[in-house]
């Protein structure tokens, strides 16, 4: 450790610049880690929500009903399938628009939103997106599901927002990984060029403890030890830039993604990165090391 | 304990170093290779420390063949001789006690009992206190005694010094030749490389001569010029460090000395009290 740390203070404009490497690299996976939590928290909620509300003809049978449930049920893909009936509609839109006395119809001439007026329904949980169209294909041909003037059946179907949704969260995080790839392997090459100059500065004397029969995990120990703790460093300084940018954003965030996400994020959330990032930051920089003392040891006799 | 069977050394120019080297060295033996300069000595110490492979020819070290021993083995058998080279080689950023420190560590000595014995070995090569010095502070002389404290550091039971008092004037270079005589003198085998004639004169060990890389004489021990007990090495008078009453026995009539060197508590007044 002390011969680890006399390298770093006779060369600190090299430790800084592998510490600074290693900080943004670890900083840009930090915030992709973020980024990633949050869209996955994002998509789930979502997908908690019914996906798909298909409305019923007035004067509709329990019987019809019960079998178009039992029929979605059975379909692979599904995972609830369940009868709002225009009580429980009423009650819904109740609690949706709140005490707003406009759209309750209490001071307008509409007269009183009543559970009349709603119609009945049957929302459907899917457990994967893909099976939206056999769902869709089921209702399209069930009797008891209402028709536009059109002729067109009544169908909520917000497939098209989620595989939007989807699709933007993939790309963000494919976007991320090959940011964290590109950084890593510059991270990996900037520590392994540092460690391969000190060697190489170094090699008489490294000669020298060969001679005086030093084996080679003696003499490279130190130049481990050395990477590691620009690792170390670099991780800690990374999860602070981090931290710091969320709670930065977080006054942006809050309002926008209130009940998705909650605000301000879990102290357990941001330890738990802490540690990735220590983690990954030991493993980025051991392994650099590993490459630029490996050149050395099939060198040396 | 050394044995050199046929040894050949080319290297791959086509220069042959050594042709056919054949000799033998028991344990505790004093052992002067001399020759001018390109005769072969230095390549013939690489050899021993496994820093070269010779061409032809076994060498073996405590029944060791050093052409078969495994690449991770090799630092073990440098760990059993102790070099002094030519240009020191001692780091010049490091202080003394740190040069001394590493083949300490490098032996497995743990960090507490290191200080100890740094002193201990300054003290016995007669460069006490120097510890903390750089070697850019210290004169030639000392630079050399603080090798030959690294060399030995380990208690290792050869020593094998190439050109020792290559760079120093001839005072010091008996004061460093005394010193590896009373090194031998508890038992450690020495093997000096040299073409200093001040000192191939006034020995009285064995002496082998390389010539054009083979050996052309090999003679046991010569009467020496001054007079000489029977079991006894004479210890040539210097100037400082080591005096005529510091002469000690050999190591078959006082072994209570090689005790005391391994422990490394072997200094001068220690010497004086046997």
């Amino acid at each position: 450790m002390n011969s680890a740390l006399k390298n770093i203070r006779r060369t600190p404009f090299q430790a800084l610049s592998a510490v600074f490497v290693v900080s943004i690299t670890l900083y840009v996976v930090g915030i992709f880690t973020l980024v990633t939590l949050a869209s996955h928290s994002i998509l789930l909620n979502f997908e908690t929500k019914p996906q798909i509300i298909a409305y019923l003809k007035d004067g509709h049978t329990t019987d019809q009903v019960a079998g178009l449930i039992s029929t979605l049920t059975s379909t692979q893909g599904v995972k609830n399938a369940s009868y709002i009936s225009k009580q429980d509609a009423l009650e819904l839109y109740k609690k949706s628009v709140g005490n707003d006395p406009v759209l309750l119809g209490t001071v307008t001439d509409w007269g009183i939103v009543t559970a009349d007026i709603l119609p009945a329904s049957v929302e459907i949980t899917a457990s994967n997106p893909k099976s939206f169209q056999t769902i869709a294909s089921i209702l399209e041909k069930s009797e008891v599901v209402s028709e536009t003037p059109a002729g067109k059946k009544e169908i909520d179907f917000p497939q098209d927002v989620i595989s939007e949704l989807t699709k933007w969260t993939n790309a963000i995080r494919m976007a991320g990984f090959l940011l964290i790839i590109a950084l890593t392997i510059v991270c990996i090459l900037t520590i392994m060029i540092i460690i391969s100059m000190k060697i190489s500065s170094r090699r008489i004397e490294i000669g020298t403890l060969k001679l005086l029969g030093a084996q080679n995990f003696y003499i490279i120990k130190p130049y481990i030890t050395e990477s590691v703790i620009y690792g170390l460093v670099g991780a800690l300084f990374g999860w602070v830039m981090t931290y710091i940018t969320l709670l930065y954003s977080t006054p942006f965030l809050a309002p926008r993604l209130s009940g998705v996400i909650p605000f301000p994020v879990r102290l357990e959330i941001v330890l738990g990165l802490l540690l990735a990032l220590l983690v990954f930051g030991l493993v980025l920089s051991f392994v650099s090391s590993l490459f630029a003392t490996a050149r050395f040891v099939k060198r040396s006799k | 304990m050394i044995d050199f069977s046929h040894v050949t050394k080319a290297y791959p120019n086509g220069d042959v170093v050594l042709d056919d080297v054949n000799f033998s060295v028991s344990p505790g033996e004093f052992v002067i290779i001399t020759g001018a300069s390109g005769a072969g000595k230095t390549t013939l110490g690489r050899l021993l420390i496994r820093d070269l492979i010779p061409t032809k020819g076994k060498i073996v070290i405590d029944g060791e063949d050093l052409s078969k021993i495994k690449t991770k083995n090799i630092p073990l058998i440098r760990r059993k001789i102790g070099f002094i080279f030519q240009d020191y080689k001692i780091i010049p950023d490091k202080t003394v006690g740190e040069n001394i420190s590493l083949s300490l560590e490098i032996g497995g000595y743990t960090s507490k009992k290191i200080p100890e014995k740094i002193s201990s070995l300054l003290e016995l090569v007669g460069i006490p206190k120097k510890e903390n010095l750089f070697p850019g502070q210290l004169s030639g002389g000392e630079v050399q005694r603080a090798a030959i404290a690294r060399a030995i550091a380990c208690d290792s039971p050869i020593l094998f010094a190439d050109e020792p008092t290559g760079n120093l004037d001839k005072e010091t270079s008996i004061e460093i030749f005394n010193l590896l005589q009373k090194i031998n003198s508890v038992g450690t085998t020495v093997i000096m490389a040299t073409h200093d004639v001040t000192l191939i004169d006034l020995s009285s060990a064995r002496r082998l001569r390389l010539e054009k890389g083979k050996i052309i004489s090999d003679t046991e021990k010569k009467p020496t010029k001054s007079t000489e007990q029977p079991g006894t090495t004479t210890v040539i008078p210097a100037k400082a460090g080591i005096h005529q009453d510091d002469t000690i026995k050999t190591r078959h009539s006082n072994s209570s000395l090689r005790g005391a060197k391994r422990r490394g508590n072997l200094t001068p007044s220690t010497k004086k009290s046997s």
